[in-house]
Order: C-alpha cells, then sequence, then structure tokens
C-alpha cells in the first residue's frame, strides 16, 4: 500500500511539472517562434511611453533574456527553497512556496491566491452540498419510483439542467431573483465568513443554487442508473431472499455501490471547480480564483497564471489521488495494476 | 467534467460496456443497425430531438434564405429602434414585434432574431468538426493503447490524464489570446474557427480515448479477434478490420454525447471573449455581451441562452435516445 | 417506458415560465430610486458646490472597479489617483480644490509659492513651508523632495509612473537612486537642494509650463531611510491630513487622521471626515447598486455610471437629480493610419472623415450622456481650445457623395479595403467599430475588425509603428484623456511624430507631420499664455487638415452622487467629483 501511495504521488508530481512546463512553453515560447523578441514580451510590463532602455532593463529584471529553461529551473527552485527579489532598495527573500511576484503590480503571486481561495472555497463546498444531497436524493427516489410521475418530472428536469450554461441561468436567476424580485443578492455580493456568516451564506446562496443545479442534474441521473443497475444484481436479490428488510436492502446493499462511481465523479468534479470555477465566477463577479485567473490572463501576468495553474493541477490530482486511495482501499486488486 | 468546468457533466456515466453487452446480444437475422433503428424509432423523445437537430441544421444551412424572409440583415444598425439616450429599444421586451420576433440588440439596434439564426451556424459548425477531431484522435489513441498494452499504453494513458489535469479552459483562454491574426496560410474568421476546432477537439479527445481503450481492453481477448491473429492477419488489418467496426457503435453514441458538450464549450470560449470575432454573431458572444446590458434588456440574454438550451437538450435527448437504442438495459 | 422523457416537453415549459417571469423584471421604467428618501433634499450653492458644509466627521466608502493602479506616489498614473494622493500626500504644487474651471488652477501646496524661473525657463526654484512634517513627526525637507523625484526615475522600479522628469531633466546619465554612489543617495546632478527648504530644478531645455510637472504626484516628499522600494505602496509614508490605517493589497485600504498635519502649514485641505475606506476590485454595476442603495459613497474611478444604472437614472426624474455630468478633458477617436495604402494619401483619409457616422460613435458611448460629438482634437474644456469642423456632415451623419468624391480624387473610386483594430475589452469601442464598418461601407470603404487585448494594445499592437502597418490596420479606435487640461498635456502626447518608438508603446498612432512638430516646439518657447494656447489650436488644426485623425466624441461621465455627501463638486482639474473638498454626514 506504501508503495502504492508513494509511486502515484511520484506521478503526481511529474505531472504538475508537465503542467507548468505546459505553461512556460505557451507563454514564452509560443510567441518566440512567432517571432517576438525577448524586449517585446517585457514591453508588456514597462508603463506608459517606456524608451528602449526600459524595455530591455525589465527584461533584465524579469530574467527574460535567460534560456528558457534557466527561467523554468528558477520557478521551481523557488517552490521548492524561495527565491530572492530586488525591491529596488533592497532584496528580499520570498520562503518557498515562493510562486513570485506578478510582473503587473510587484504583488507576490501566493498571498493573492491564498486570499481569493476562500471565495471559490466557500462557493465550491456550498455548492457541492446542495448538490450531491438534491442529486443522489432525486436518483434514488427516481430509481425507486422507476415510471412514476416523480421520476418522469424529475428526469426531466435532470435533463434541462445538464443542458444549460451557467453563464445562462446566472444571469437569468440574477435578473429574476435579484433584480425582479429583489430576494438574494445581486451579482458581485460577497462577505468573507468569518465577518458574518448569514450575509455569507445570503450572498452565496444564488450562486450555490444556480451552480448545484447544473451539478445535481447530472448526478441524479448518474444515481438512478446506478441505482437501476445494482437493484438488478444478484446480491440484492441474495438480500432479499434472505429476508433483509426492504430499507435494509436498499440504502446498505443498493446505495452504498451505487455510490462508489459517484464518489469518484464528486472528487473530480469538486477538485477541477476548486482550481477556479471560471464561468460561475465570471457570470456572478465573485473575487475567486476564477476570476483571478481570467485576470491574470488578460493582463499576461504569467507569475500568477503560472500560480493559479499550479493550484488548478494541485486540486485536480489530488482529487485523482484521494479518489484512486480509496479504491484501492475497496478493491485491493487496483494496487496490482 | 469536460472542459468548461462548471457547466458539463461526466459522460463517464453511459457506461461503455453496457453497450458492448448490447451489442453481445444480437440476434441472427437482423444486424444491430437494424435492432437499433427499430427501438430508436419508438422512442418518441429522442426523435423529437433527433427532428429539432435536423430543423437546426437546416436553420444553418437556409441562414440566409431565413432572415432574407423573416428578418433583416445580422449585421445592418437599426438606430430607429433604439432610444438614443437609454441605448435599449423603448418597446415592449427589448422591441419584440413581428417585425423584429426577438427584438433589437441594445445600442445598435441590430435584429437579434437574425444574429441567433446565424449563430447556429458557428455553434454547429465548430462543435462538429471538433467532435470529429476528437473521435479520431481519441479512437485511435483509444485503440492502440487497449490493443497493445504495454509501456504504449502507459505513455496514451498518461498522456490522457495529464490534458485530463489541465484546467484547459484556462490554456484555450491563454491560447487563443496569444494567436496572431495570420498564421498556417489562413486568417480572421477562418483561422479563428479552424483553432477553436482544434482547441476544442484537442481537450475533448481524452474522453473518447478513455473509453474506447476500455471497450478494445474487453474486444482483444475476444474469440473472433483471437481467430483472425491465428489465421495470420496483420496488426493494421486486426485493429481497422475487426476491431473497429465493433466500436462504431460506441464512438457513435458518445460522438453524439459529445456534440453538446463542445457547443457549450464553444459557448463558453465566446463568452469569454476568446471565440469568434465581432461582428459576426455567436450565441456565447451575444451572451457576454448582455452581461452588460441584463438587467435593463433582458431579450439581449434570454433568447441566445434559449438557443444554446434547445440546441443542446436535443442533442442530448438524440445522444440518450441512441445509446438506449443500442443498450436495451440501460432504460 | 419511453414515456419518461415526455416530461422532458414538461420541463422545457418550466424554463420559458422562468424566462417570462424575467421579462416582468426587465422594465425599463422600474421603480428605482425608492433606495434614498431624501434624493430631492440637496442644495447647491451659486459656484456649483452641491450640499456645502463644514461639519466634520464620518467616513467616506469609496470603492473602484479595478485594483488600485499603484499607491505609490512614483509608480501611479490615473487621474482618479492623482486625484485621492492628495489626501496622503503633499507635492510641490497642486491643483486647487474648487469647482469647475477654478479646479484646473495650480496652488502651491508643499512650496509657498508656485515655481520661479530662471535662465530661460530653463531653471525652477521652490521654497517649500516650514513645518510640514511626516505622518511620524519628522521634518519634511527638500532632500526629501530630490529623493521622490530620483526614485520616480527609476523605471525597472517603477514601470507606470509618468516619465516627464525623465524626459525633461537634465540627468547626465543617471538613473535611480539605488545605483548611485553617494553616499545620501542624492547624486542627481540635475536637481539642487542648496538648503532643506529650497529645491532647484536643472532642464535640458526650457519648458514654460513646469509648474504642471511639480503638481506630479513624483514630487510627493519619500524619507529614504522608510523606501522599500516596490514596496513602498504597502505602506506610504503620509505627509498629507490622513495617513493608512490598514492596507491590503487588492482588497481594501482606509484612511484616517494624521496626527502629524499641521492645518496651519496647508492653506488648501479642510480635512472634514475623520477616515476613508477604499475597496477594491470590486463589480462594476454592483458598484452603482450600491451608490443607489446607500452603502457606498463615491465610485472612486470617476468614469460615470455603467449602462444599465445609465438607463434606469435616466428613466427615473428623482435618481437624476442625484447626478452630474462631467465634462471631460478626453477624446474618444480613431486614428487613420497614413503608413497603410490607400490611406497614405489624403484625399483617402478624408473620405473616411467624410464618410463616418458620428452619431454612431456617440451612440456607442451612451449616446448624449456619454459625451459630445468632437469635431477636432481639443476638447471644449481646455483652456484656450477652439470649436470647428473641417468636415462638417449633415447631423454629423457623414456625408456620402462628399465622401465618394473624396474617394475618386484619391484614385479609389471605387472604395477600397482596411482594417479596424479596437481593444478587445472594451464594450464601447468594439460598438464604434462595428458603427464605423457599417457608416464606411456606405461609400464602399470596406474594413474588418482585428480587437487586440486591451493591455498590450499599445504596446505591441497599434501602438508599434511596423505592426500596425504589416497588418494592416489602417483604422485604430483610441482615445486619450489629457495628463493636465491645457493644450501641451493634451496634445504633445498625441501629435509629436518625434514621439514616435519603433519599439512601441506609443500614444501618438498616425500623426507624422513636421509642420505639426515645428509648431509643438514654437509653443513651449511662448511664455505668454493667449498666444500659446493660439498655437495650440493651429496645431488642431492642421491635424485635422491631415485628416490624420477621425474625432468621435468629446467624454463626459454620468457621476451619481449619494444624498449624505457634501461639498460635493465636479473640478476641471481631474474632470471627476474632487476628494479633498467632500465631506458626509452620514456618522
Amino acid at each position: 500500500m506504501l508503495v502504492y501511495i508513494v509511486r502515484r504521488l511520484l506521478a503526481a508530481v511529474i505531472l504538475l511539472l508537465i503542467v507548468t512546463a505546459a505553461t512556460f512553453v505557451i507563454f514564452f515560447v509560443l510567441p518566440r517562434l512567432g517571432g517576438a523578441t525577448v524586449d517585446d514580451l517585457a514591453s508588456r510590463y514597462v508603463g506608459k511611453s517606456g524608451s528602449q532602455a526600459d524595455i530591455h532593463a525589465i527584461a533584465i529584471k524579469l530574467g527574460f533574456t535567460d534560456p528558457i529553461w534557466v527561467q523554468y529551473g528558477r520557478f521551481v527552485a523557488g517552490i521548492f527553497v524561495g527565491a530572492d527579489y530586488s525591491t529596488g532598495p533592497t532584496i528580499v527573500h520570498c520562503n518557498a512556496p515562493c510562486l513570485g511576484y506578478s510582473f503587473i503590480n510587484q504583488n507576490p503571486v501566493l498571498p493573492d491566491l491564498l486570499d481569493r481561495l476562500p471565495v471559490t472555497l466557500s462557493l465550491a463546498a456550498g455548492a457541492a452540498v446542495l448538490w450531491l444531497i438534491g442529486g443522489v436524493l432525486t436518483g434514488v427516489l427516481s430509481a425507486l419510483r422507476r415510471g412514476s410521475v416523480f421520476d418522469r418530472t424529475a428526469m426531466g428536469i435532470a435533463l434541462a439542467g445538464v443542458s444549460l450554461p451557467i453563464f445562462f441561468t446566472g444571469l437569468l436567476s440574477l435578473s429574476i431573483f435579484s433584480y425582479a424580485l429583489g430576494i438574494t443578492a445581486p451579482g458581485g455580493s460577497y462577505t468573507p465568513f468569518e465577518v458574518n456568516p448569514f450575509l455569507w451564506a445570503y450572498d452565496l446562496l444564488l450562486p450555490w443554487i444556480t451552480l448545484a443545479f447544473l451539478y445535481a442534474a447530472g448526478y441524479a441521473r448518474l444515481t438512478r442508473a446506478g441505482m437501476l443497475d445494482t437493484m438488478g444484481e444478484d446480491f440484492i436479490r441474495t438480500a432479499r431472499a434472505k429476508g433483509l428488510p426492504e430499507r435494509t436492502v436498499i440504502v446498505k446493499h443498493g446505495l452504498r455501490s451505487a455510490l462508489t462511481p459517484i464518489l469518484t465523479i464528486f472528487g473530480l468534479d469538486l477538485g477541477l471547480l476548486l482550481g477556479g470555477a471560471i464561468l460561475t465566477e465570471s457570470t456572478f463577479s465573485l473575487p475567486g480564483i476564477g476570476k483571478y485567473s481570467v485576470d491574470a490572463i488578460v493582463n499576461n501576468d504569467l507569475p500568477k497564471v503560472l500560480g493559479v495553474v499550479l493550484l488548478g493541477s494541485i486540486f485536480i490530482v489530488l482529487a485523482n489521488l484521494v479518489v484512486d486511495l480509496l479504491y484501492a482501499v475497496i478493491d485491493p486488486r487496483v494496487r496490482l495494476g | 467534467m469536460t472542459a468548461p468546468q462548471d457547466v458539463t457533466e461526466s459522460i463517464t456515466e453511459a457506461r461503455p460496456e453496457a453497450v458492448v453487452e448490447g451489442m453481445g446480444t444480437q440476434i441472427q437475422g437482423r444486424s444491430l443497425g437494424q435492432i437499433a433503428w427499430r427501438r430508436l424509432r419508438r422512442d418518441k423523445v429522442a426523435i423529437g430531438g433527433g427532428v429539432v437537430i435536423i430543423l437546426l441544421i437546416l436553420v444553418a444551412t437556409f441562414a440566409p434564405l431565413i432572415v432574407e424572409l423573416f428578418g433583416h440583415d445580422p449585421l445592418e444598425f437599426h438606430y430607429d429602434q433604439v432610444d438614443p439616450d437609454l441605448q435599449i429599444s423603448p418597446k415592449f421586451f427589448g422591441g419584440i414585434s413581428p417585425q423584429y420576433p426577438f427584438g433589437v440588440e441594445p445600442v445598435n439596434g441590430r435584429d437579434i432574431f437574425s444574429r441567433i439564426v446565424y449563430g447556429a451556424r458557428i455553434s454547429l459548425l465548430i462543435a462538429f468538426f471538433a467532435t470529429l477531431l476528437a473521435v479520431a484522435v481519441g479512437t485511435v489513441a483509444g485503440i492502440v493503447a487497449g490493443y497493445f498494452g504495454g509501456w504504449i499504453d502507459t505513455l496514451i494513458s498518461r498522456t490522457m490524464d495529464v490534458f485530463l489535469a489541465f484546467p484547459i479552459l484556462l490554456f484555450a483562454l491563454a491560447l487563443v489570446g496569444i494567436i496572431p491574426d495570420q498564421a498556417f496560410g489562413l486568417q480572421g474568421d477562418t483561422l479563428r474557427i479552424v483553432l477553436i476546432i482544434v482547441i476544442i477537439g484537442f481537450s475533448s479527445w481524452p474522453y473518447i480515448g478513455r473509453i474506447i481503450r476500455g471497450q478494445t481492453l474487453s474486444l482483444r481477448e475476444r474469440e473472433f479477434i483471437d481467430a483472425a491473429r491465428s489465421l495470420g492477419a496483420r496488426t493494421p488489418r486486426i485493429l481497422f478490420s475487426e476491431l473497429l467496426p465493433n466500436l462504431v457503435a460506441p464512438i457513435l453514441v458518445y460522438a453524439t454525447l459529445l456534440i453538446p458538450t463542445n457547443i457549450l464549450f464553444e459557448a463558453a470560449l465566446s463568452f469569454l471573449g476568446v471565440g469568434i470575432r465581432p461582428p459576426t454573431p455567436s450565441w456565447g458572444g451575444m451572451l457576454s455581451d448582455a452581461t452588460h446590458w441584463f438587467q435593463i434588456a433582458p431579450n439581449f440574454m434570454v433568447f441566445p441562452g434559449l438557443a444554446i438550451f434547445i440546441t443542446v437538450l436535443a442533442f442530448n435527448l438524440f445522444g440518450d435516445g441512441l445509446r438506449d437504442a443500442l443498450d436495451p438495459r440501460s432504460r | 417506458m419511453r414515456s419518461r422523457r415526455k416530461v422532458v416537453v414538461g420541463a422545457l415549459g418550466a424554463v420559458t415560465a422562468l424566462v417570462l417571469a424575467a421579462c416582468g423584471g426587465g422594465n425599463v421604467a422600474s421603480s428605482g430610486g425608492s433606495g434614498n428618501g431624501s434624493g430631492g433634499g440637496t442644495t447647491t450653492d451659486a459656484n456649483g458646490v452641491h450640499n456645502p458644509s463644514t461639519q466634520k466627521g464620518g467616513i467616506i466608502r469609496m470603492a473602484n472597479s479595478g485594483d488600485w493602479d499603484s499607491l505609490d506616489p512614483a509608480d501611479t498614473y490615473y487621474a482618479y489617483a492623482w486625484n485621492f494622493v492628495r489626501l496622503y500626500g503633499r507635492s510641490l504644487v497642486m491643483f486647487k480644490a474648487a469647482p469647475g474651471g477654478q479646479g484646473a488652477t495650480l496652488v502651491p501646496d508643499l512650496a509657498q509659492a508656485l515655481g520661479v524661473p530662471s535662465d530661460n525657463a530653463k531653471t525652477w526654484t521652490y521654497k517649500l513651508r516650514t513645518g510640514v512634517k511626516f505622518e511620524d513627526g519628522t521634518p519634511v525637507t527638500s532632500k526629501d523632495v530630490k529623493y521622490a523625484v530620483e526614485r520616480s526615475l527609476d523605471k525597472t522600479t517603477y514601470p507606470n509612473g509618468p516619465t516627464y522628469f525623465n524626459d525633461s531633466l537634465d540627468l547626465q546619465g543617471y538613473t535611480s537612486p539605488y545605483q548611485d554612489e553617494s553616499p545620501d543617495k542624492l547624486g542627481l546632478k540635475a536637481i539642487d537642494t542648496p538648503d532643506d527648504q529650497t529645491i532647484v530644478f536643472h532642464l535640458k531645455s526650457p519648458f514654460s509650463g513646469f509648474d504642471y510637472f511639480a503638481q506630479l504626484p513624483s514630487t510627493i516628499p519619500v524619507p529614504a531611510a522608510k523606501d522599500t522600494g516596490s514596496k513602498y505602496k504597502e505602506h506610504v509614508v503620509s505627509t498629507g491630513p490622513y495617513m493608512f490605517d490598514t492596507n491590503e493589497l487588492g482588497k481594501s485600504f482606509t484612511l484616517k487622521r494624521n496626527p502629524n498635519w499641521d492645518p496651519a502649514t496647508d492653506p488648501n485641505r479642510t480635512a472634514l471626515p475623520d477616515g476613508y475606506s477604499v475597496q477594491l476590485n470590486v463589480n462594476a454595476d454592483d458598484i452603482d447598486n450600491r451608490l443607489e442603495s446607500g452603502d457606498l459613497d463615491v465610485s472612486v474611478e470617476g468614469t460615470g455610471v455603467q449602462p444599465a444604472a445609465q438607463g434606469k437614472i435616466l428613466a427615473d426624474a428623482a435618481l437624476k437629480a442625484n447626478t452630474d455630468s462631467a465634462v471631460v478633458a478626453r477624446l474618444w477617436y480613431t486614428a487613420i493610419n497614413g503608413d497603410v495604402a490607400p490611406l497614405d494619401n489624403v484625399n483617402c483619409r478624408k473620405a473616411i472623415e467624410l464618410a463616418a457616422d458620428k452619431t454612431g460613435y456617440q451612440r456607442a458611448y451612451g449616446g448624449a450622456t456619454g459625451g459630445d460629438i468632437a469635431t477636432n482634437l481639443l476638447p471644449p474644456v481646455i483652456p484656450g481650445s477652439q470649436k470647428f469642423d473641417t468636415y462638417a456632415t449633415p447631423n454629423n451623419a457623414g456625408d456620402v457623395d462628399k465622401a465618394k468624391q473624396a474617394l475618386a480624387a484619391c484614385g479609389q473610386p471605387n472604395g477600397f479595403k482596411t482594417s479596424i483594430s479596437y481593444r478587445a475589452e472594451r464594450p464601447k469601442e468594439k460598438a464604434v467599430a462595428e458603427s464605423l464598418q457599417q457608416s464606411l461601407a456606405r461609400a464602399g470603404i470596406q474594413t474588418d475588425l482585428k480587437p487586440f487585448p486591451s493591455n498590450d494594445y499599445f504596446k505591441l499592437y497599434a501602438g508599434k509603428p511596423d505592426f500596425a502597418k504589416s497588418n494592416g490596420l489602417g483604422l485604430m479606435v483610441t482615445g486619450w484623456g489629457a495628463d493636465w487640461p491645457d493644450g501641451y498635456g493634451f496634445l504633445a502626447q498625441i501629435v509629436d511624430s518625434r514621439a514616435i518608438r519603433a519599439t512601441g508603446g506609443n500614444t501618438n498612432l498616425s500623426v507624422k507631420d513636421p509642420a505639426v512638430d515645428a509648431d509643438i516646439d514654437k509653443a513651449l518657447q511662448i511664455v505668454d499664455t493667449p498666444t500659446r494656447e493660439a498655437v495650440w489650436v493651429d496645431i488642431d488644426k492642421k491635424v485635422m487638415d491631415d485628416a490624420f485623425a477621425l474625432p468621435g466624441i468629446w467624454a463626459k461621465g454620468l457621476l451619481y452622487r449619494p444624498p449624505n455627501l457634501t461639498n460635493v463638486f465636479i473640478t476641471d482639474g481631474f474632470q471627476m467629483y474632487d476628494y479633498l473638498a467632500m465631506g458626509t454626514t452620514r456618522k
């Protein structure tokens, strides 16, 4: 088991290196292949009316004149041992893990990211609770009352749910519930939990529900299909034949095995979402990781983009890892393969 | 789970094994296609989805004719329809009228109906070709990985892992942003469309790849492959003459289910401002413009949103029906 | 079993019902404005000051839809930031905190009087007031001012600030105090500090308007011992009536009273509120909503409300009563690129001027609320400017026949093809480009639209001459706001062809006329203001005759003022609400 975990962790680290290296390539190598010079890249980070000398000085300061692998090496080294940065009069040490300083406003990236994380975390966690409960419950009930009016209505709505883009449902629900009826917070509202938990929940209510609706739709469909599958299996028939109460059969035997694939997907979905719910945050103007990453890309602020990509990939890899480990616990055969 | 992270659901729900199982229950005398068609024909909702898809394709194809008959040129301004101070149509719900069935855009008064009709072209074109690309790459990679196993399988599977671990939407944003105006002998809208197709296609192939790999793994040990092998058939022949025909059904199902995902992906890119360039209309682009206006001109947001919804729903309904038809167990 | 999907149709119906519910709320003439009951209760004095008052106390709550460009006085280049910086920093000279045109006059701040020129305006001397202290009680000396200017020269540490001192001072190779060999880091020869109260600037060439440079935030004193370079913005040492209390970069900051600010040394500031709180990166539409509901006092950028709020305000007289229209020294225009054929022919450029429908330009910027149709470069708010119309067309809607005549004269009777570039993240510029595409097509001029990322627009695309030329950017949608309201502050950066650098980053995208350059040199020598202003008008006329720029609109901003704010007025110095005089009645 330990060997398995170590092997997976090692694979995860390699994966992260590849992902960040790819980001580097997209931002540095591709434009260079397109004919951009080092100074062209640097000129983005010079203010209004910078002279040729200023541009070149910035290129040197940001390290663009070094070979690409040296620059990438510096980024990786910063994460493990920290890095030194010139503020002008002095040199400051940025402790590991150091994601560097923004090219645009010289703010350190990591504190910025950690600052935004609670927003995305709040959004994802709240929505996840709603969609997991709502989706699984609906799915189970639908499966048990297969063919009933409830089943048909629920599955119809679920199918509509998986066909709706969040940037449409988000705007629609904002215009109905926030602007026309005035019962939910308008776009852009966010109160940190530690400031006022009630306001926090009130501000996030609409994004939670909107996001959860889309996911719940998918989960309801999944749960229903899984339940129908399991309830037809031999071991359920055996359980029933043993004379176990129907309730026990459904919950202990049926639901448990139907939930395993759901948990897998739940882990992956949550991982992806934590890496930045770009569309949801854009639609509701929430100041989370997703909005931060869009701003970073628009500004060509490479250290920020690298930070976001790294964080997002870490969440995905972690989610994958946890899911795999859970599987390994459940099913020992996985460890061999 | 597919690229536009927070909008799409996993397609793994569609249990590929079941499809193969379904194929295993062939009855002699009737081909798989005939059976599936019989089942599909009885599925009214799926047929409904299919009819809507055909209608949408017709609308996209004959967009100029439809606009000629029922609307105005999608690029033409109608200042007379817009209040110069409020910037929106002063009439009911953005100026809905027989002349402008969906009302007009704020500021310039363009006909929203015509723009939605033309938007169907971009949406369907990009989604269709991106899916084609994903299916092509995914199928080849999946078959090769599944059939050969060993280090080839490891290499391809890990590559798929890397793709799945990428925050794809971020990468798409970054990539489309740095693309020049002219490249590879293409320029303007053509270049953009090709690039978006490539980006969407390349970010969704692992989903097909994983499924095909799984199918191949289970088919590889079947008797008919063994038979072909012992008869001395060469590897390419086994891959493409023996394996591939047996994979057509799942490929078809997942391609149909990938199209709506890709429509949402394209809309998301346009919504984030890196899709097709103005003034060419696209649904996601219209929604993006509408974010500044939806408080006072909801029609600008509602109609493009409904267009996306109906299109995606139609493909989902049809894809569901197709899967059920090929796999009677999943009903 | 199949029938389970019949309900899908029902689900569709449910969504449709939701949509229809949304329609109900989409009425333009909504009942907004009920949020503030005292909407009509404001008073306005003869000078245009709303709610004049001397009442102290309260906190003024501001919000910014983006990040603050920088709190460091050496690294900031936004009008709102220059307006606001006066609360925590004192430059040698400043714009007076007064309504309208008076707000564009310079008054001494840290200095006792405006600059004294000598050596034919090549040397400028300022005497500092005595008794001015930093927030820690240390007295401010002329060496602190010199150090502040020195550090602002370092463009690798402070890339975003203006470069006026870099360009005008006789630097003799000096780059930065951080590279300075002298022990006190005051090695710059171009600035003398003969004593603690005197500072002398030596320029490369005569410049009659140096007081405008002395007004720049870079002359706000910085104590060398507290200078932390790019981290200084985390705690700027105050000389003004307020100092930083909290500061979370990118999120928010608050100001509190500075105990070491002595009103006796400062005739310009009333310092009414007890403090300020500023939130950053707030959604722009949300700012408007919160202004209306009374949760917020000032939208600090001062550029006006968003389209949605504009629609609501214009439809509601009570709300409208609480707004001001700021006439801005900003021109939204389209550069006509003479490097791109056939626009190298002046008649083809004239065809553009004549074919364009400027009412479409105005609509793109929000109609009459967004600005007045511009017919030349210099905005009317700039002293000495003159309005004229070289290419008058009926109702400003363009004149297709005249445009076709110009095209014929250019040898392109059937029109030609070119490209229009604009900043992708600016919906108004996109609307301009789309509108130009439509109106130019009437005369046979076919265009395609090319959006580029906003942040790199001047550095890598439109502002880079060889890129613009090789990509055929014949028309480039852009805008320019004066660094300060005078002919030099407005025109120098957009019409002087010698300022165009091959490396990019240019704001002059298209004007290349040696006669214009010569006139600029002439204007800089003239000390008499009316004569100098006439030369700027001449330059304006020459550029229009050359047809290098298609003026769109002179901008206006619709500003909303909650009724609890006192002493609210628009200053022509920054063309937005003045932040120095403002007070609040909210406790």
